[in-house]
């Protein structure tokens, strides 16, 4: 093929201007499978910005759990409002660190060439499933305790006196919730840990070609897997918080929101790593424009999945299952819950549809960081309209509680992805594809 | 480039439709298309076996503007959508649907999205194929042997003569310094006859003509009248010939599908001679005890409170208060015109007859619908037996309790 010749394309990108000062020697490489790394002397090491950036994050982090808890303990409510306000946190960075582990078994599954460039960074996001583990203890801990504050099925007193509850008590109890956890978080410590692992032992392996293929053999069941872990968690950590409630479809849509979560993170990753002098010829404005279709895809995907859940529930018109949704309705379309309703379907969907639509939004840094922090702030805001209204029924009790969770759970987690990464090569640049990733190009 | 040469002479110019270049590599055709470019020519094209990346830059090709065509096709999609159900349910038809409002957008949204998206696709298509000008059912290329192997391995170019800057002998040298494999003059189809094929003509004429056969069957049919049955493709059983209940029946004077008994006569079963038991009537006045089938127990008694659960409650409530759900959502409502049910734990009902309650369930009263064609006689007793102990429940005195129950009441 002749993709190999990266200096063709339209010219007008200064990022190709670059790719073309090192493509002389990329150029030549033409036939030679990838045996040889030819990256044009990127740097692949963070080095002390990786440092800076743990430590930072760190201390963040820290600071913002210390005052989420002190601020959890002065209101005097048994640590019901900080366990709320730290469950949608926890689970905003949980579906981020799934996104990324989905993100990878995908790559691998497939055979992606044009991500090689970028399979790294993902890979270092999804081994964070320990840290993701750790973080959870304060919303778990309690459950195994049997006295959650905000999951009524917990509470043994509570399930003898709820009709409901009892008959689901053969799922929701604290010792099999016990097991489940260990399950998930084991399985994807494993699988995560795996990927790599083996990726990074491609660096210096002679046989980089056996390794992808092994790892290309552990995707599938590693994609099953992942699918069916994925949707209880959502079903343990989410959708149990309403005694009544049920959906067949809310792993998908938990699933959506894990997807859009990487595809919008990735490119903000990349842009910090570029700013450190990382990466910065091999990640081009195609692979920028390729994350960017994949935030527009899963978009409108979330969309799709989010009104499928409602309208069946809306056609139906069964008290128990409408009455989630009457919950999030409160306030009509201007206040309450209604508001935040509102504000998802014109936030989450319409307005960035139009807004990721074009090209050129795509292929330039500054828009495509725009909409990626934007849909970032949607999933929080998702997360926040599904588990909100336990704490306040009539609107949003948004406080200075909910900052300090975020802040204390995502310095948390970007400390441990700094942690891992600045010891590491940032790119697999033994992987036999690679070539092909760095000369990608959109037609 | 130089185009200070004489205008060329026009006959020996129209047989020529262009020059034509060779090339064996996708990078010489990259080189070439350049090159072309900065010379300043428009009419000129490159063809190769599969895309080429780079090529649309090489060529100075533009963006498309399919994209906007599309973003227009599927917006035009959304408000054909809105508007067609806005007109079809609620504004030209309108059809209530499981209670839900005349014109409900989540009901819309499915086919908001499906029009969207088969607008915008149908409307890609098209577009794509007009912008490209296809179809083109023939080209001088396709005259040009070497061309075939354009399907295969090999690069082209051409020049078209049209091109305001070509010049034979000019285009040629810049041509051919672009090292090409070959090069050749492509001369225009004298040989392909300008209409259309004659068997093409006729086969669209067929076709369209059949197309609108469908079309006048289904006109002529809504303005005509038939004796005979319909046309009944599949023989499956929704159509039945039969008649149904409360339909017309033209054999009977009275045009009536469903008979009366005969005069004088009783269908088996149905005598219901027994005045007290079907009628709550003793002698002339309404009955005072419980007709002799009705068993005084217990049993009885749970099944009259299982009855009035069902039929009773909606309107006159648990307790026979007058306050049902449906009462009360009448009262929500607000909407006038609603007699409220009965509390029928009042005095005067205390001291009704059970044979005319019995009447009152069995004909009905006032508001209240004749409930005698929907509960069989032994339970409208069983239910009277349970309003019994209700209206008691009511106006009870100490004296009503067991004496070894007394101590737990104070």
């Amino acid at each position: 093929m002749a993709t190999e010749k990266p200096k063709k394309d339209t010219g007008s990108q200064p990022k190709k201007a670059d790719k073309a000062g090192g493509g002389g020697k990329g150029g030549s490489g033409k036939g030679g499978a990838g045996s040889s790394p030819e990256y044009a002397g990127d740097n692949i090491r963070l080095g002390a910005a990786g440092q800076s950036l743990f430590v930072k994050a760190a201390g963040l982090g820290a600071v913002g759990l210390a005052i989420a808890a002190a601020l959890g303990a002065a209101a005097n409510d048994g640590f019901r409002r900080f366990s709320l306000s730290y469950d949608v946190a926890f689970c905003w960075v949980l579906v981020l660190g799934l996104g990324a582990l989905f993100w990878v078994t995908l790559q691998n599954l497939v055979n992606a060439h044009w991500s090689i460039v970028l399979r790294r960074v993902g890979e270092v996001l999804a081994a964070q499933a320990p840290v993701l583990a750790l973080l959870a203890l304060p919303v778990v801990v309690p459950i195994f305790m049997g006295s959650s504050s905000i999951y009524a099925w917990s509470n043994a007193e509570e399930v003898h006196n709820n009709h409901v509850l009892h008959h689901k008590a053969a799922y929701l109890n604290p010792t099999f919730f016990l097991i489940r956890f260990v399950v998930y978080f084991g399985f994807w410590t494993l699988l995560s840990r795996f990927f790599l692992k083996n990726s990074i032992a491609q660096d210096s392996s002679k046989d980089a070609q056996g390794l992808a293929a092994k790892m290309r053999a552990a995707a599938g069941p590693g994609m099953i897997a992942w699918g069916l872990t994925m949707t209880f968690c959502a079903f343990d950590l989410l959708m149990s918080l309403d005694k009544l409630w049920f959906s067949t479809m809310f792993g998908v849509y938990f699933l959506a929101s894990c997807v859009l979560s990487i595809n919008s993170f990735l490119p903000l990753a990349a842009m910090w790593l570029q700013k450190r002098g990382v990466l910065t010829k091999s990640v081009t404005v195609e692979h920028y424009h390729d994350l960017g279709k994949m935030m527009f895809a899963f978009t409108v995907f979330w969309a799709y999945i989010g009104f499928s859940q409602f309208m069946l529930l809306w056609y139906a018109n069964i008290p128990e299952e409408t009455d989630w949704f009457r919950h999030r309705f409160v306030g009509g379309w201007t206040g309450g819950w209604g508001l935040v309703s509102a504000t998802l379907l014109f936030g989450h969907f319409v307005i960035p549809f139009f807004g990721l639509l074009s090209r050129h939004i795509k292929r330039r840094k500054p828009t495509l960081a725009f909409w990626a922090i934007w849909q970032l702030v949607m999933i929080y805001l998702d997360i926040y309209w599904i588990v909100m209204p336990y704490a306040d029924a009539a609107g949003p009790p948004f406080g200075l509680i909910d900052v300090a969770c975020l802040v204390g759970v995502l310095g948390v987690f970007i400390a441990g992805a700094a942690f891992r990464a600045k010891s590491l090569n940032l790119m697999p640049t033994n992987d036999p594809r690679l070539q092909k990733s760095l000369a990608f190009t959109n037609i | 480039m130089s185009d200070d040469h004489k205008p060329q002479a026009e006959p020996t110019a129209a047989e020529l439709h262009g020059i034509l270049a060779e090339y064996d590599t996708p990078d010489q055709l990259i080189a070439a298309a350049t090159k072309v470019r900065q010379a300043g020519f428009e009419k000129w094209d490159t063809y190769s076996p599969f895309p080429v990346h780079g090529i649309d830059a090489a060529m100075g090709i533009k963006m498309t503007i399919l994209p906007w065509i599309t973003l227009g096709a599927g917006l035009t999609g959304l408000a054909t959508a809105i508007t067609m159900q806005w007109w079809m349910n609620s504004y030209d038809y309108p059809w209530l649907v499981s209670g839900k409002p005349l014109w409900s957008i989540p009901a819309n949204v499915p086919i908001m999205f499906e029009l969207t998206v088969l607008f915008s696709a149908i409307t890609t298509l098209v577009g794509m194929l007009m912008l490209n000008g296809l179809p083109h059912p023939s080209h001088p290329l396709d005259l040009v042997k070497r061309f075939a192997r354009v399907t295969d391995d090999k690069f082209f170019l051409m020049i078209q003569a049209a091109d305001a800057k070509f010049d034979e002998r000019d285009t040629r040298s810049l041509i051919d310094a672009t090292s090409p494999v070959a090069v050749e003059n492509v001369l225009e189809d004298r040989v392909t006859p300008d209409a259309m094929p004659a068997g093409l003509v006729y086969g669209l004429i067929v076709v369209t003509c059949a197309a609108v056969v469908p079309l006048a069957l289904a006109v002529k049919a809504r303005h005509s009248k038939s004796e005979s049955p319909r046309v009944h493709l599949i023989q499956d059983m929704d159509s039945q010939p039969k008649y149904k209940a409360q339909r017309e029946n033209p054999i009977f004077a009275d045009g009536r599908a469903d008979r009366e008994a005969l005069p004088g006569t009783v269908p088996v079963g149905h005598l219901n001679d027994d005045d007290h038991f079907y009628r709550g009537r003793t002698g002339d006045a309404w009955a005072r005890t419980f007709p002799a089938q009705v068993e005084i127990s217990e049993e009885t008694m749970a099944r009259g409170k299982q009855r009035f659960g069902i039929y009773c409650t909606p309107c006159h409530g648990q307790g026979g208060l007058g306050d049902g759900m449906v009462h009360k959502r009448a009262e929500a409502l607000n909407q006038g015109g609603w007699i409220p049910p009965t509390n029928v734990t009042q005095e005067y009902l205390r001291n009704m007859p059970v044979g005319e309650l019995f009447n009152s369930i069995t004909n009905g009263v006032r508001n209240m619908p004749a409930y005698g064609p929907q509960i069989p006689p032994e339970d409208r007793w069983a239910i009277i037996m349970y309003v019994r102990a209700l209206q008691k429940s009511q106006a009870a005195t100490i004296n009503d309790v067991p004496e070894s129950e007394r101590g737990s009441l104070k």
